[in-house]
C-alpha cells in the first residue's frame, strides 16, 4: 500500500485540469489540447500505478476517507476492488485516445474541460464508496455530456442531448429518494445517520419488502444509465448525435456506470431484492440482447448501427451479473471492459469515417477495403473483438457470462447465445457492405489512416489482443472481490452458489 | 390606575432599528442633497446600512448559538424573540439587501431612476421582513408584513414610465392588501379559538387542550391562505409572474428572495412552532400546496419564452421544495426548508441581476431570444447563468442540489416517499426549462449577433453582486457544505 | 346621555352657520351677468360646446398628504389621555414617532409636494424619449404643413 492519496488525486487531477484548461486564453487553443491530453494520460498513469501496487484479495484498497459534512455521516471516502480496478483503467485509457483522436471543430478549449470534468466525474463514480459522494459524482457526469452532445454534437444534438439529460435526472431522482430511506431506515434501526456503502450493505435493517422497493429505485436509475430494455431510447441518438469522442466515452465508460452501479451498489446493499427480481432483469437482459441485436441489423447509419450493438451487449453484462455465480459476473465485469475498449475503438473508427466521407450512411460507403486496407484491418479486428471471435478479448467474456448463467440460469443463457450469431451476423454484413466490392465516387478516393490515428488505435489493439490471448492477469484480480460479492449475494439468500463455482472458469480454451 | 410599562430591549431590536433609522437618514439626505450627490452614493450608504444590521445580528447570532437553548429569549412584552431563527432571517434578509443595492446602482442609472428613495423603500421593507422573522405576535407579524409589503408595491411600481411597471404595482397591491385582510381574518380567527395573539400564549393553550375547534381550523386556513400569497404558493400564486415580470428587476430579485423569505419566517414559525401540537390537522393542506406548487410553477415555466416569467415560475416551484421541508413537521424539515432559502437567496438574486443586465436600456429585453448566443458574445455572463441554472435545477456541486437534498431527506424521514418522489420527478420538469435556456446561451448557433448595436456592458457593482452570488452558490454546494449545514442546523433553534 | 349635548348643539349650531353664510351671499351678493363675463376664455371666441374643466392634480396631492398627516395626529389623542401614567416611557415613544413624521414631512417639503404655483421641473429627468426628440430628420418644416387661404397645400 502507498503512503500517496492516489484515489483522490485520480478523481480531482481531471477536475483541476479542466479548471486549468478554462483559465487557459480562448485563442490558444493547441496549448488547451496539450494541457488536456497532458492531465489525462496522468491521470491513467495513476491508474497504472493503481495497477501495480494493487494486491490481489477482496479488500477495497487505497481508500481515503474525509469527513465532509460530520452531522449527517457523510464522507469523502473512495476505494477500489478488483471490480473496479479494471473500469478505472479503461476510463484512464479511454480519455486520452478519445481526447486525441477526433478532430474537434471549434472552441477546443471548452470541449477539453467538458472532457477533463467528465473524466473526474466517471473516475468518482468508479471509486466512491459513500453514497452521497456516489450520487454526487453520478450527477455530475450528465453535465459535461450534456455539453459535448449539445455543443459538437450533429444535427439533431439539442434534443439528444436534453434526452439524455432528463431520462438519466429521472432516474437519478428516484435513487435519490432510496438512498435517503436506506440510510434513515439504517439511522432508526442503529441509531446514527450514515451513506457509507460498507456500513449499510454490512448493518441491513429493512424488511424484505421495503428491499424491494429500495432496490427497484435504484435499479431504474442503473437500467436507464446501462440501458436495460425498455428504458434504452435515449441511447441511439445520444450515441448518433454525440461528437466522436462523445460517443467513445458514452458508450466506453458511461453505460458501465449503470452496470457497475448493479455491482457494486445493487447487490452489496440488496442482495435479497436482487435476487428476487433476478428474473425481470435477466429478461429484459436477454430481450436487450436480441432486441439490439435485431434492431442493429436493419440499421441504415453505421453509427446507429454500433449504437444498437451496445444495447445488445449490455445485455450480456446484465445476464452475467444477475447469474448470481463467480464466473457469470466475472464475466460481465470482464465484459464491461471489454466492451468499453472495441465500441469505443469501433466508435472512434466510424468517426473517422465520417471526418473523411461526410456521411455515416451505410449505403454510400462501399469498397474501402482496397483503398484503405490498413483502416479495414483494424476495424475488423475491432468488429470480431466485438462479435467475441475466440482470441480477442470479446469472446472471453461473453463465454465466461454464458458458462456462468447457464449453470443458474439456463432458460435465460440459451435464448441469449442467439445473440452472439445475431452479433455476427449485423456487423458483418455490416463489414462486407461498407469494406468489401468495388470503391466508386468519393470512396475511391477514401484516405488511409494516418500515423496519428495508427498510433491512437494501437493501445485499443492492443488490449484486445492481449486480454482476448492471455486474460488471466486480468481475472485473476477480478476474481477476489466477485467471489466476494457472490458470496455476499448467497450468503442473504440462504442459498448456495450452483455448480463448480471453485473452479475460476473461462481463459482461453 | 398604574400601567405596566414594557421595557424596550432596544439590544434585540438593533438590526431593525439600524435599517429604519439608516432609511430615515437617506431620505433626509437623499431631500437635501438630492442635486449635490452623484447617485452610488446612495448605493454605498444602503450597504453600509446593510451590512451594520448585519453586523448586529451576527453578535445577536453569537449570543444565541453559543449556550444553545438558553440563549434564545423573547423581548419587548413577549412581542419580539430572539433566537437563532429570527437572527438567520436577519442575515439572509441584510445578506440579500447589499446584494439587491449593488445590482440595483447601475440598473437606477441606466434607467434613469430616483437613487435615494430606491434604496430607502428597500431598507424600509428589509425592516419588516426582520421584524415578521422576529415577531412573536401575530399582530407584530402582521406589522412586519405590512412593511415589507408596502414598501414592495411602490418599489415593484419604481420604473413608473413603463407601463408593465405601473400594472405590476398596481396588481401586487390590490392582490397583496388582499392576501393581507385574509391573514389578518387568520389572526382574529386564531384569537377567537385560543384567546391570545401572542404565539407562546397560543403555544401554551394547544399544548393545554387537545381537541381541535373549527375556528381554530379556519384560523389555520385563513394564515396559510394569507401567507401563501407572499410566498408564492400555487393557487395563490396568479400574481406572481405579471408582478415579477413587470417590476424592475433588481426589485424582482429582491422580492423573490426577501418577500419569500420573510413570508417562509412567519410561516414556519406560526405552524412549525406555534401550531406544532396540532399538525396533523395542517400538513395535508401543505402537501398538496407543495405538490401543487412544484408541479404547477415547473409545469408552467415550461411554456414560457420570456426568461424573466420562466424565472417566476421557477421560483413558485422553489416555493414548492421549500414547504416540503415544512410538510415533513420536523427539525430536520426546518432546517432543510431554512438551508433551501440561503441557497435560493443567492441563486435568484444572481439569476435575475443576470436578466437586469441582458434586459439592456428600458428592462425590455427579457425574451430568450436576448440570451442567443450569449455563450458567444459574453462567455463569463453566460457561464455565470449557467451555473445558477444548473443550481436552480439541482446538479450537485451547487447549494442548489444540497437544498434540495435537505428537503427531500426531511421528507423521507418523515416518511413522505410519494411528496419525495413528485419532487424529483417535477425537478427533471424543471431541468428541461433551465436547460432550454442555455441551449439558447450555447447552441442556438450562429445567428447570434443581432442586437450587438447595444453591447451588454456589467458595471463594477453588478459584477460583483454576480460573483458573490455564483461563488456562494458552488463554495455552499462543496467545500462549505458542512459548515452551511451547521449554520442551517442553528437557525432551527426556535423559542418554544 | 346629557354629556352630549354640547356635542349637538356644536353639531346644529355648525349647520346652521355654514348654511346661513351660503344664503346669505346668494341674497345679498349684486348679480349683473353678461355673455362675455359667462364665458370660459374672454378671448372673442365662442365655444360651441362646453369645455372641460380644469383641476389642478396637485389639489389631490395635498389632499393625500392632508390625510396622512391627519391620521397621525389623531395618534396624539389617545396618547395625551393617558400622558401621565405613560411617563417617560411615553414621551420618549411619542418623540420617536413624531420624528418619523417630521422626516417625512422635511422630505415633502424639498420635493416642493407643498409648493404652489406654475409647476415646477422637479428632477431633471427627461420624461420624453430622447432620442426622438434628437432626431435630426424632426425639423418645422419636416412637422409643420403650411397652407395657404384656401384651404390647400401651398406650393
Amino acid at each position: 500500500m502507498i503512503d500517496f492519496p492516489l484515489l483522490t488525486t485520480i478523481v480531482l487531477l481531471p477536475a483541476a485540469g479542466a479548471l486549468l484548461v478554462a483559465l487557459v486564453p480562448r485563442r490558444r487553443a493547441d496549448l488547451a489540447k496539450v494541457l488536456g491530453v497532458a492531465v489525462s494520460v496522468g491521470t491513467a498513469v495513476l491508474a497504472v500505478v493503481a495497477l501495480v501496487h494493487f494486491k490481489t484479495n477482496a479488500d477495497y484498497q487505497f481508500v481515503s476517507q474525509h469527513v465532509w459534512i460530520k452531522e449527517w455521516g457523510i464522507s469523502w471516502k473512495l476505494g477500489l476492488d478488483g471490480i473496479s480496478l479494471f473500469l478505472v483503467l479503461l476510463t484512464g485509457l479511454l480519455f486520452p485516445v478519445a481526447l486525441l483522436g477526433p478532430k474537434v471543430h471549434h472552441d477546443t478549449k471548452a470541449y477539453v474541460a467538458w472532457l477533463l470534468l467528465l473524466e473526474a466525474g466517471c473516475m468518482g463514480v468508479f471509486l466512491a464508496l459513500d453514497l452521497f459522494l456516489f450520487f454526487i459524482v453520478w450527477e455530475v457526469v450528465l453535465v459535461p455530456m450534456y455539453f459535448l452532445i449539445g455543443g459538437w454534437g450533429y444535427e439533431k444534438r439539442v434534443y439528444a442531448a436534453l434526452k439524455f439529460f432528463l431520462y438519466t435526472m429521472a432516474g437519478s431522482g428516484l435513487m435519490l429518494v432510496g438512498i435517503l430511506a436506506l440510510a434513515f431506515l439504517h439511522q432508526a434501526h442503529f441509531g446514527h445517520l450514515t451513506f457509507d456503502l460498507q456500513t449499510l450493505a454490512r448493518e441491513q435493517s429493512f424488511a424484505h419488502s421495503t428491499g424491494r422497493w429500495l432496490f427497484l429505485a435504484f435499479a431504474i436509475s442503473f437500467a436507464i444509465k446501462v440501458p436495460v430494455f425498455p428504458l434504452h431510447t435515449w441511447l441511439p441518438d445520444a450515441h448518433t448525435e454525440a461528437p466522436t469522442a462523445g460517443s467513445v466515452i458514452l458508450a466506453g465508460v458511461l453505460l458501465k456506470l449503470g452496470t457497475y452501479g448493479f455491482l457494486r451498489f445493487g447487490l452489496e446493499l440488496f442482495p435479497i431484492a436482487a435476487h428476487d427480481l433476478a428474473p425481470v432483469l435477466l429478461t429484459l437482459g436477454v430481450v436487450g440482447i436480441l432486441y439490439g441485436a435485431l434492431v442493429a441489423t436493419v440499421q441504415k447509419d453505421l453509427k446507429r448501427l454500433v449504437a444498437y450493438s451496445s444495447v445488445a451487449h449490455l445485455g450480456f453484462i446484465v445476464l452475467g451479473t444477475f447469474a448470481f455465480t463467480t464466473q457469470g459476473l466475472e464475466g460481465g465485469v470482464l465484459q464491461m471492459v471489454n466492451h468499453g475498449v472495441s465500441t469505443g475503438a469501433l466508435f472512434l473508427l466510424v468517426g473517422w469515417i465520417y471526418e473523411r466521407r461526410h456521411t455515416r450512411e451505410i449505403a454510400e460507403l462501399g469498397g474501402l477495403q482496397k483503398v484503405a486496407p490498413v483502416f479495414a484491418g483494424v476495424f475488423m479486428v475491432v468488429m470480431l473483438s466485438s462479435i467475441g471471435l475466440p482470441g480477442l478479448n470479446g469472446f472471453v467474456g461473453e463465454f465466461l457470462v454464458l458458462i456462468g448463467s447457464f449453470v443458474s440460469r439456463r432458460w435465460w443463457a440459451v435464448p441469449a447465445t442467439a445473440g452472439v450469431i445475431l452479433a455476427a451476423l449485423y456487423l458483418l454484413w455490416a463489414y462486407q457492405r461498407v469494406f468489401h466490392g468495388e470503391p466508386e465516387g468519393e470512396n475511391a478516393t477514401f484516405p488511409e489512416m494516418t500515423w496519428k490515428e495508427r498510433g491512437v488505435m494501437l493501445p485499443l489493439v492492443a488490449a484486445i489482443v492481449f486480454m482476448g490471448v492471455y486474460p488471466r492477469p486480468v481475472l485473476d484480480r477480478i476474481e477476489p472481490a466477485v467471489k466476494r460479492l457472490v458470496q455476499h449475494v448467497h450468503d442473504a439468500n440462504g442459498t448456495h452458489e450452483p455448480g463448480p463455482a471453485a473452479a475460476a472458469g473461462g481463459g482461453n480454451p | 390606575m398604574p400601567l405596566e410599562l414594557p421595557r424596550v430591549e432596544w439590544a434585540t431590536i438593533l438590526p431593525e432599528t439600524i435599517l429604519v433609522v439608516g432609511a430615515m437618514l437617506i431620505l433626509l439626505g437623499g431631500a437635501l442633497l438630492r442635486r449635490r450627490l452623484p447617485a452610488w452614493v446612495w448605493t454605498v450608504a444602503s450597504i453600509i446600512i446593510a451590512a451594520g444590521a448585519m453586523v448586529s445580528a451576527w453578535d445577536l447570532w453569537r449570543r444565541v448559538s453559543h449556550n444553545h437553548q438558553g440563549g434564545a429569549h423573547t423581548a419587548i412584552a413577549n412581542a419580539v424573540v430572539v433566537d437563532g431563527f429570527s437572527v438567520y432571517f436577519a442575515l439572509l434578509t441584510c445578506g440579500a439587501v447589499i446584494l439587491a443595492a449593488l445590482m440595483a446602482d447601475s440598473y437606477l442609472r441606466r434607467e434613469r431612476l430616483n437613487a435615494p428613495e430606491f434604496h430607502v423603500l428597500m431598507l424600509l421593507s428589509a425592516s419588516g421582513a426582520l421584524l415578521m422573522a422576529a415577531a412573536n405576535d401575530l399582530i407584530v407579524i402582521f406589522l412586519g408584513l405590512e412593511v415589507l409589503s408596502i414598501a414592495l408595491y411602490v418599489l415593484a411600481g419604481f420604473a413608473q414610465r413603463r407601463a408593465v411597471s405601473r400594472e405590476a404595482a398596481m396588481k401586487y397591491f390590490v392582490l397583496g392588501a388582499f392576501s393581507s385582510a385574509i391573514f389578518l381574518y387568520g389572526v382574529a380567527l386564531a384569537y377567537g379559538a385560543t384567546g391570545s395573539t401572542n404565539l407562546g400564549e397560543i403555544a401554551a393553550f394547544l399544548r393545554a387542550s387537545v381537541s381541535t375547534h373549527a375556528v381554530l381550523l379556519g384560523a389555520f386556513a385563513f394564515l396559510i391562505v394569507g401567507l401563501g400569497f407572499k410566498i408564492a404558493a400555487v393557487p395563490f400564486h396568479m400574481w406572481t409572474p405579471d408582478v415579477y415580470q413587470g417590476s424592475p428587476t433588481p426589485v424582482t430579485g429582491f422580492m423573490a428572495a426577501v418577500a419569500k423569505a420573510a413570508g417562509f419566517a412567519a410561516l414556519l414559525r406560526i405552524f412549525f412552532s406555534t401550531f406544532g401540537t396540532h399538525r396533523l390537522d395542517w400538513q395535508p393542506l401543505i402537501w398538496a400546496l407543495a405538490v401543487l406548487s412544484i408541479l404547477v410553477g415547473s409545469v408552467l415555466a415550461v411554456v414560457q419564452t420570456d426568461v424573466k416569467r420562466m424565472l417566476a415560475y421557477s421560483s413558485i416551484s422553489h416555493a414548492g421544495y421549500i414547504l416540503i421541508g415544512l410538510q415533513a413537521a420536523t427539525v430536520r424539515g426546518l432546517a432543510g426548508s431554512l438551508f433551501y432559502l440561503l441557497a435560493y437567496t443567492f441563486m435568484v438574486l444572481g439569476s435575475f441581476g443576470i436578466v437586469t443586465l441582458v434586459a439592456r436600456d428600458g428592462d425590455a429585453r427579457t425574451g430568450l431570444d436576448a440570451y442567443r448566443g450569449l455563450g458567444q458574445r459574453r462567455p463569463g455572463l453566460a457561464l455565470v447563468f449557467t451555473v445558477l441554472l444548473l443550481a436552480q435545477a439541482g446538479v450537485p456541486l451547487t447549494s442548489g442540489f444540497l437544498a434540495k437534498f435537505y428537503v427531500i431527506s426531511a421528507a423521507v424521514e418523515a416518511h413522505s416517499y410519494a411528496l419525495a418522489i413528485i419532487a424529483m420527478l417535477a425537478a427533471v420538469i424543471a431541468a428541461f426549462f433551465y436547460l432550454r435556456v442555455i441551449v439558447v446561451m450555447y447552441m442556438a448557433g450562429d445567428e447570434a449577433d443581432t442586437a450587438d448595436a447595444d453591447p451588454i456592458r456589467v458595471p463594477f457593482g453588478a459584477g460583483l453582486s454576480l460573483a458573490v452570488s455564483v461563488v456562494a452558490t458552488v463554495i455552499i454546494g462543496t467545500i462549505l457544505a458542512g459548515p452551511a449545514f451547521d449554520f442551517a442546523r442553528h437557525a432551527s433553534i426556535l423559542r418554544l | 346621555m346629557a354629556q352630549y349635548l354640547p356635542l349637538l348643539a356644536m353639531l346644529i349650531l355648525a349647520t346652521v352657520f355654514a348654511g346661513g353664510s351660503f344664503l346669505a351671499s346668494g341674497l345679498l351678493a349684486p348679480k349683473r351677468p353678461t355673455l362675455a363675463k359667462a364665458a370660459p376664455y374672454e378671448c372673442g371666441i365662442v365655444p360651441d360646446r362646453e369645455p372641460a374643466e380644469r383641476f389642478p392634480v396637485r389639489f389631490y396631492l395635498v389632499a393625500m398628504i392632508f390625510i396622512i398627516f391627519d391620521i397621525e395626529i389623531i395618534f396624539l389623542y389617545p396618547w395625551a389621555v393617558i400622558f401621565r401614567q405613560l411617563k417617560g416611557f411615553g414621551i420618549f415613544e411619542m418623540v420617536l414617532f413624531t420624528v418619523a413624521v417630521f422626516v417625512s414631512l422635511v422630505y415633502l417639503l424639498a420635493n416642493g409636494a407643498l409648493d404652489w404655483g406654475p409647476a415646477k421641473r422637479l428632477m431633471a429627468t427627461p420624461t420624453v424619449d430622447p432620442a426622438g426628440a434628437r432626431d435630426p430628420r424632426r425639423t418645422s418644416s419636416s412637422t409643420v404643413r403650411r397652407i395657404g387661404p384656401t384651404g390647400k397645400e401651398a406650393a
